[in-house]
């Protein structure tokens, strides 16, 4: 068998149809991850109202999406739905798919970093006379939120790493456009060594800003480590 | 006035607040005592609409506690002041106390935090106006509590065991303010096991015995042999003076 040399230049060019690829990976997870955060506020607060209605759908929600694996979840929208007649196109469809998959576990770190406020702290809200909306946007949210951050950085970068699978059903994000690259140069190794770190640029960068935002946040708040 | 009346409350099989009866009227400071587990801190969690009451009831200038829509405007009447402080860590000393007046009272946010301001200077605090709670001391953070319940511009004040979880030096820096607010005329209800500072500027005494007011009396007469009649007040008052 004939060991090709490891060669990089090859790619060249390739890389504008790559970059179209991460572009589209990028926009995929920007738009993800507003959604997740969209509906894991408000399944969050759902599963910490006082509602036991609420409650329960919202833990159904998150039962649900937490234990499916997300390319069944992804083929069940996509290939599914059309069989009763809703048509989405895969890039919507990868959005959504990713945005009710990544809420459920979004909801579930701003859950918890809700549980941990010191309930004395909401005390002392409610007895001063603050409406309930008041109090959870202006006390449980922020105070939740940067609890929040590290976990949800996590949650995040779970969440660019699932969107790889978004290059099965058609979208020709990053990881789309490496196989498409891939079979097209017969340089698998090279294709992929790129789009290795590619996704570990792009999750180190969110680490990294994760970070930033969580010192940032929370400068103020103990005396000493952060 | 907040008046209570036949008030009951239990904690599953737990009898807390048995029957208690209690009105407080204007310029009014009443310290509540009693042993620890008597119930003082749930008559307090009661009477600002933090526990529901079993039986009984608990009105504030007329306006009935465990009615929803009348426990927001009874809670406009009253500030709490917390054993420990409870202040909002993601605001400052100033958004602290100014954030309910914004809100609930609908203040205009400049004029409120030039009030919250006013308030930090008077308990000697306008330096750190801009402080957040875990940049400040304990006493500091309890003067903030205060200014915040003070903000309200509150008919009554409610302090339970404002002063226990800080240091001699701090309390006294407490009790200082706390002074000043009684000699103003500032109606307060003030669960403490400070007994000499109760006595000092209390109008009457109440004492809590298991879940019993046994006891609710000018704090001259609750302090002479008439106090001392009642065998849980002169074992209290004995008990609390060797510690
Ligand atoms: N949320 C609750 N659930 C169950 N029991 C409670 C609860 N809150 C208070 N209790 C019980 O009610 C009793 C009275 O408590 P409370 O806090 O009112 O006493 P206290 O007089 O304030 O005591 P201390 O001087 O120690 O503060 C105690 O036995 C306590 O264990
Ligand atoms: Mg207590």
């Amino acid at each position: 068998m004939c060991r090709l040399k490891f060669d990089l230049s090859i790619l060249a060019k390739h890389i504008p149809f790559l970059l179209e690829g991460a572009w589209l990976t990028l926009q995929a997870c920007t738009l993800a991850v507003i959604g997740s955060l969209v509906l894991g506020l408000a399944v969050g607060a759902m599963r910490t109202s006082a509602s036991p209605l609420l409650n329960r759908l919202a833990a159904v929600y998150v039962d649900i999406f937490r234990n499916i694996p997300f390319i069944v979840q992804l083929f069940f929208f996509y290939f599914g739905l059309p069989e009763i007649g809703i048509y989405i196109d895969a890039f919507t469809t990868g959005v959504v798919a990713l945005s009710v998959a990544g809420g459920a576990f979004t909801s579930d770190v701003i859950r918890s970093g809700i549980l941990a406020i010191d309930p004395g702290i909401i005390e002392a809200a409610q007895v001063s006379g603050l409406r309930k909306s008041t109090i959870f946007r202006k006390i449980i949210l922020p105070i939740a939120l940067r609890a929040s951050v590290r976990p949800l950085g996590s949650v995040f970068i779970n969440l660019i790493l699932t969107s790889s699978i978004l290059s099965t059903i058609t979208l020709n994000e990053l990881t789309g456009s490496a196989k498409i690259v891939a079979s097209n140069t017969f340089r698998p190794f090279e294709v992929y060594f790129v789009l290795l770190v590619a996704y570990a640029a792009l999750t180190y960068a969110v680490s990294i800003i994760i970070g930033m935002l969580h010192r940032y946040l929370n400068r103020n708040q103990s005396e000493g480590a952060v | 006035m907040i008046s209570v009346s036949g008030v009951r409350k239990s904690f599953g099989a737990a009898t807390v607040l048995n029957g208690v009866d209690l009105e407080i009227r204007q310029g009014e400071v009443v310290s509540v005592l009693g042993s620890s587990g008597s119930g003082k801190s749930t008559l307090i969690r009661c009477i600002n609409g933090l526990e529901k009451i079993d039986a009984g009831k608990i009105t504030v200038d007329g306006f009935d506690v465990s009615k929803p829509r009348e426990l927001s405007e009874a809670r406009k009447r009253s500030g709490t002041v917390f054993q420990l402080f409870n202040l909002y860590p993601h605001m400052t000393a100033v958004q602290n106390i100014a954030l309910a007046p914004v809100e609930v009272l609908k203040v205009p946010r400049r004029q409120a935090e030039d009030e919250a301001r006013e308030l930090l200077r008077s308990v000697g605090l306008s330096e750190r106006a801009e402080a957040y709670p875990s940049q400040l001391s304990g006493g500091q953070r309890q003067r903030v509590g205060i200014c915040r319940a003070l903000a309200m511009k509150p008919s009554y004040l409610l302090l339970d065991e404002v002063t226990s979880a800080l240091d001699p030096e701090m309390t006294s820096e407490v009790l200082s303010i706390l002074a000043a607010l009684a000699k103003t005329g500032t109606t307060m209800v003030f669960v403490t096991h400070e007994i000499e500072f109760a006595r000092s500027i209390s109008t009457r005494i109440a004492f809590l015995d298991k879940g019993q007011l046994i006891a609710d009396l000018p704090t001259a007469e609750f302090f002479s042999d008439k106090g001392m009649a009642l065998p849980r007040v002169a074992q209290f008052l004995s008990k609390m003076r060797k510690d």
